[in-house]
């Protein structure tokens, strides 16, 4: 297992020296997470290979935008998957926003050093927030996530009502502000 | 000041990558202007983290690594991004939207009063515009009959569902109809994205909605 912390500093080796045997650990550990995560959306294994392998790539060349105080690895590596599934799924073309404008996100800002919390510790809560969801909370966040879906297909797939749906994705969301807020004033 | 958020669904469907172009590029722009829009996806983000985290590998083939390493010769660890330069006249527009404002694009006078550049965007059937407002200026009543997203970048609006400033996201259909109209002061500027075309209620509609199912104007 990797920690949130032994993790960002494997990236911050690939920023300050190209440092390829922290990539290899960074690569065992992540590209099967992303491949699974891939797979879950009905793609085949060759291509979530492939796509895992990109995003792992994207990795090694963006390590520099990476800051630990803004992202755990998981979320950082997470976002790049996301638009690697964008962009190798659904080859429409150029896609409208790179990933810079998706790790943008991330990006330090100039007064918010006393909102945010360390993102190990960001990480520790939302795992524990994902335990805690209700079944029918995680259904719904689940098939966004890995099934790509927006709030209103998966209402039709789940034969839901627009309100249910939207009310329990503010529900979840509700209590993943109020679990990573909790220190804030 | 009342702040107009997106819901938080469609944060969701952003940040899942769900959205079509128009609507994710109207939400990126919501979510680069608004602090509160940015901490909100950061924390969405957080929790795809945790699930690509905790649920679930599949392992790749013995070859991968080796062969992901040899393609790393080529290619570069890229230098943090350099603080764009906005470009003169569209200092308004955040990257994720100046990248795709055209070198020729120019403002274009539409009728009923209003300036228009069209954005094209590939593989995207939505209509995707900036719209530039004059001070004290509407535009024509109108009602939606798909969804439309209003992302404001400069000055700012009002109509019948509040006042919207820079940041402000709105999302239609709304009130049956809506007319917004340009605050005081610099020219308001919004991105609007729509799903199909609107219809115009005004008295000159019958004539012109023809022209607005055909995309000419």
């Amino acid at each position: 297992m990797l920690s949130p912390d032994e993790a960002a500093e494997l990236i911050e080796a690939i920023a300050a020296r190209q440092d390829r045997a922290a990539f290899a650990s960074l690569f065992r550990h992540y590209a099967p997470r992303v491949k699974a995560f891939i797979m879950r959306g009905g793609t085949d294994a060759e291509t979530a290979q492939e796509v895992a392998q990109e995003a792992l790539i994207m990795v090694w060349r963006k390590a520099a935008s990476f800051d630990r105080s803004r992202a755990s690895a998981a979320t950082w590596i997470f976002t790049i998957a996301r638009n690697k599934r964008i962009d190798l799924l659904r080859r429409t073309g150029r896609p409208i926003l790179s990933t810079e404008d998706w790790l943008a996100v991330f990006a330090p800002e100039k007064d918010d050093a006393d909102t945010s919390i360390l993102a190990g510790q960001t990480y520790t809560r939302v795992k524990e927030l994902l335990g805690s969801l209700s079944a029918d909370q995680l259904v719904v966040i689940q098939k966004a996530f890995f099934e790509d879906k927006t709030h209103i297909v998966i209402a039709e797939e789940l034969k839901l009502p627009l309100g249910t749906v939207k009310s329990r994705i503010r529900l979840a969301l509700g209590r993943l502000r109020d679990a990573l807020e909790k220190d804030e004033p | 000041m009342s702040r107009h958020p997106a819901p938080e669904e469609l944060l969701l469907d952003y940040a899942a990558g769900a959205l079509a172009q128009g609507p994710a590029l109207a939400v990126a722009l919501h979510v680069a202007l608004d602090p509160l829009a940015r901490r909100a996806v950061e924390r969405i983000d957080a929790l795809g983290g945790a699930m690509m985290e905790e649920q679930g590998e599949a392992a790749l083939d013995e070859l991968a690594l080796e062969r992901t390493l040899a393609r790393l010769d080529t290619i570069a660890v890229e230098p943090r991004p350099a603080p764009r330069t906005p470009r003169p006249g569209f200092e308004w527009a955040p990257p994720p939207l100046a990248r795709h404002i055209a070198a020729e694009a120019r403002w274009r006078n539409v009728l009923g009063g209003f300036e228009e550049i069209r954005l094209r965007l590939p593989g995207d059937s939505h209509r995707v515009s900036l719209l530039r407002l004059k001070p004290g200026r509407g535009l024509p009543m109108h009602r939606h009959v798909g969804a439309e997203y209003t992302v404001v970048l400069q000055g700012g609006y009002a109509d019948s569902t509040g006042n919207y400033g820079v940041g402000d996201f709105a999302v239609g259909p709304g009130p049956e109809q809506h007319e917004p109209i340009a605050d005081p002061g610099e020219p308001c500027i919004a991105l609007i994205v729509i799903e199909r075309p609107i219809v115009l209620t005004g008295p000159f509609g019958r004539w012109l909605n023809p022209l607005v199912r055909r995309d000419l104007i």
